[in-house]
């Protein structure tokens, strides 16, 4: 199996740097954020500082729709006739989002060609297994090895985040353990975490300063860590102090993500958290 | 001991006859009558002896309560044994214990019961014998004893009961002096605890237990249990607040007037004459000024103002209809009804115990699932907080007392069932939300309940109440009816102005360092002023977050969480 025959294909809401895609021959699918009746390609239509600015005002709750399986197919096709025998395509947790649906529907004219994977996770949780397999591309390891690689380092990714308000996940329906009336009386927090694919609970705060003490002692706590990224929506100065008043040993080149809006939509602005990978 | 020697003749006769015969568990249930009776006729007597000049002194009340739970236990199944009806008494009083004093009561029963197992009767032996065990009982039911508290009158009850047995095996003559004994240990209880002797007050806990003992004596001797009694309070502690509570049927009216009298008013004519006329009747005095609280029937609603008139110059009168008030009180209950989280078996839920609408709402929106409504005058029993929890559908059970008092009385129902339960010691409402926000209903029991525990230790509490006495207290001059700021159950400020006393607490408490101002507004603070002093808080912290809850606690006009 030659080096260049294995493509690596995510979406876009793993949230992977432009610089890291270009280095690691990544290939993106947009997925669409709608906003009063108008789609826009997430990454390339729309400035992600500008959305989180309008986001309050915004009189109708922008949608999201991932792209279609046809977006995949056509990509899936190009990449054969460049060349490529096998392509791996990783997404967003298929508890979270219909992309894994939409890769998978698209993947089946292809047989075993096209592997995709559930990353189980979001923005740069996903975006890490990402560029681990393209690494891993890149240093020649076989198929089925990259996809061990893959799940080992699924495994050992953990994603927190505080929110500013429960106000715009309440809406997106995508958790199941808000309580009827959390947040409606007494103004808070919440903290979360993305594990097995679900968004998890962990609890709330009331005060920016307490999540932050909170998310600094649960990254503390995790060990050593080989890659780390700092996630926001519109909140780049607080992840650039989050970041600096880490005081352990950190890994190469830890990124900062405003998150897509497709995953910010869910969130809202105002956000913090982070994705670290611990070491082996 | 106040028995007069006219009485004394009286009595002898009695005595002789009773001699004669065995002490039962027929006798024991007289006695516990007794003793439920005398302390319930003096139980605002010992709720008045409070340290802090709060209005919330309530151990009379909680050993009424929990006392009476004893009787209702051992009235509902008579039993001549002795042992065996002390057993149903210590059972009675462990469910009903509310409050600390109330645990500690309820724990010397339990030693009391424990050393008379097999007897069929009470004599001098056995009785000395269980009030040695009912003190080592008592002093291992709490985590660090104290000196000069009911522990120590209990420890002076047994001394004194072995030293009379050495001279006498009469059970009535070493009754006599363990009730002596008694008296003289609380009037000691000052010498012992620093806090009393700055109060100028005795142990309010020993002081009950007293009454108890000398309302069996009294019963002994034939004298009355049940003296009439006309209480002035200080104006401040008339709690016209709870007045839809105990409205009875026919009562509709409530009236309050202010007056003042042309002369010295005959407290005893003043109650027997306001008796014929209605219930719940509440008398008040401060500089001469004396307000009248009673419910009355409609046709009665105008004979209290008249009546007043008769003994002086009115200056204020209000009449309120209580059945319109209570439907008005029952809509809005509905509209505000609480959405409790609903719990799966194997998730971890939370009880919260709360002293207002507002707060339980606070706290059912932050997912607990269930709410024992309770707090500074009205400590929750065991069985109460029992209840509340034992028809969940999960093992996993974590308590917020949100107050000290109620500690006792949630640890206790903890031990008396088969769940798992886990009392968070959070003293105030601040703290129960602090804890309250690391819930993981899903989480780890164990970790959760650390979790929790942290947890109450990352915030500061701040309530602001009147003072019902002139005090001093760490450094702090209060007079009566001032306005005085706790700050972590400390006193830290007093002031004659409300909004002055909201912003002496922030500032002793640093509130400037903090991010976010938490105001939960009391029941006695108008709706409508209610913005003013959070506008007024916002002026000086313009850099912090102030919300406000309303609250509906009684008492405090503020309780405030600063983060």
């Amino acid at each position: 199996m030659e080096n260049n025959s294995i493509a690596i294909v995510t979406d876009s809401t793993a949230d992977i740097p432009d610089f890291l895609l270009e280095q690691n021959s990544i290939h993106v699918v947009n997925n669409l954020i709608i906003i009063e009746g108008k789609s826009f390609l997430d990454r390339l239509e729309i400035k992600r500082q500008e959305f989180y600015e309008k986001l309050p005002q915004m009189k109708m709750f922008p949608t999201t729709a991932t792209a279609s399986a046809g977006v995949y197919q056509t990509l899936y096709e190009s990449l054969f006739k460049q060349g490529i025998e096998w392509i791996i395509s990783i997404h967003t947790s298929k508890k979270l989002s219909g992309i894994f649906n939409a890769a998978s529907l698209a993947a089946q004219s292809f047989g075993k060609r096209v592997q995709v994977i559930d990353s189980e996770m979001v923005s740069l949780g996903l975006g890490f297994q990402a560029l681990v397999a393209a690494e891993a591309v890149k240093q020649g390891l076989k198929l089925e090895n990259i996809i061990s690689l893959i799940a080992d380092t699924r495994r050992r990714i953990r994603l927190v985040a505080m929110l500013d308000t429960l106000e715009y996940i309440r809406r997106s329906g995508r958790v199941n353990w808000l309580r009827a009336r959390l947040g409606d009386v007494l103004r808070i927090k919440p903290l979360l975490e993305v594990r097995n694919g679900e968004v998890l609970s962990l609890g709330e705060v009331r005060t920016y300063r307490k999540g932050v003490k909170r998310l600094l002692d649960m990254l503390t706590s995790l060990g050593p860590i080989e890659r780390l990224a700092i996630l926001h929506t519109n909140a780049e100065k607080e992840a650039k102090e989050f970041l600096q008043s880490l005081s352990f040993q950190l890994p190469t080149s830890p990124v900062i993500v405003n998150v897509t809006t497709v995953i910010g939509s869910h969130v809202g602005p105002n956000g913090l958290g982070f994705v670290a990978m611990l070491s082996r | 001991m106040d028995l007069t020697s006219q009485e004394a003749p009286q009595y002898q006769e009695r005595i002789k006859r009773l001699q004669k015969h065995p002490v039962d568990g027929i006798a024991l249930m007289k006695f516990i009558e007794a003793g439920l009776t005398w302390l319930r006729t003096n139980h605002q007597s010992v709720n008045a002896l409070n340290v802090f000049p709060v209005p919330d002194g309530d151990t009379g009340t909680n050993m009424v309560l929990t006392m009476q739970a004893a009787y209702d236990e051992i009235s509902n199944q008579p039993n001549r044994n002795f042992g065996r009806m002390a057993h149903t008494v210590a059972q009675g009083a462990l469910m009903g214990a509310r409050g600390n004093s109330g645990v500690i009561l309820s724990q010397l029963w339990r030693g009391f019961a424990r050393a008379l197992d097999n007897y069929e009767y009470l004599d001098a032996e056995n009785l000395v014998q269980s009030l040695a065990v009912a003190r080592d009982t008592a002093y291992k039911g709490v985590v660090r004893p104290v000196e000069g508290t009911i522990l120590t009158v209990a420890k002076d009850i047994a001394k004194a009961a072995q030293d009379a047995y050495k001279q006498s095996s009469d059970l009535i003559e070493i009754f006599e002096t363990i009730v002596q004994a008694a008296d003289e240990s609380v009037e000691k209880t000052p010498l012992l605890l620093p806090v009393l002797k700055e109060a100028g007050v005795v142990d309010a806990g020993g002081k009950g237990l007293f009454f108890i003992l000398e309302g069996i004596l009294r019963f002994v001797r034939g004298q009355s249990l049940e003296i009439p009694h006309a209480s002035v309070k200080p104006l401040s502690a008339i709690t016209l607040g709870e007045a839809l509570n105990s409205i009875e049927p026919g009562q509709d009216y409530e009236v309050v007037v202010d007056f003042f009298p042309k002369e010295k008013l005959n407290l005893e004519d003043f109650y027997t004459n306001l008796e014929n006329m209605g219930t719940s009747i509440q008398i008040g005095e401060g500089d001469g000024l004396y307000r009248m609280h009673i419910h009355v029937p409609t046709e009665k609603r105008y004979e209290p103002i008249n009546y007043a008139m008769s003994l002086g110059t009115i200056s204020k009168v209000s009449m309120e209809n209580l059945i319109a008030q209570m439907e008005q009180t029952r809509l809005e209950g509905e509209h505000n009804q609480l959405s409790l989280a609903k719990v799966e078996p194997g998730q971890i839920a939370v009880v919260a115990v709360v002293p207002g609408d507002g707060i339980g709402r606070v706290f059912a929106s932050l997912g607990v699932s269930a709410i024992v409504e309770g707090g500074q005058t009205m400590n929750p029993s065991t069985q109460e907080i029992l209840n509340s929890f034992e028809n969940l559908p999960t093992d996993k059970i974590i308590i917020l007392p949100n107050n000290k008092n109620i500690i006792g009385a949630a640890k206790t129902a903890s031990e008396l069932t088969v769940k798992n339960v886990a009392v968070i010691p959070c003293h105030s409402i601040p703290q129960g939300l602090a804890a309250m926000m690391r819930l993981a209903p899903n989480g780890d029991f164990e970790a959760v309940v650390q979790d929790m525990s942290d947890a109450i230790n990352e915030i500061e509490t701040g309530e602001i109440t009147q003072a019902t006495r002139n005090v001093e207290i760490n450094g702090v001059a209060v007079k009566e009816g001032e306005f005085i700021a706790l700050h972590n159950g400390m006193l830290v400020y007093a002031s004659s102005d409300l909004e002055d006393a909201c912003l002496g607490l922030l500032s002793k408490a640093n509130a400037s360092n903090y991010e976010l101002i938490t105001l939960f507004s009391g029941a006695d603070v108008p709706k409508a002023d209610i913005n003013r002093y959070a506008d007024a808080i916002r002026k000086v912290y313009p850099n912090q977050e102030v919300e406000v809850q309303e609250g509906g606690q009684p008492h405090y006009f503020f309780i405030i969480s600063i983060e």
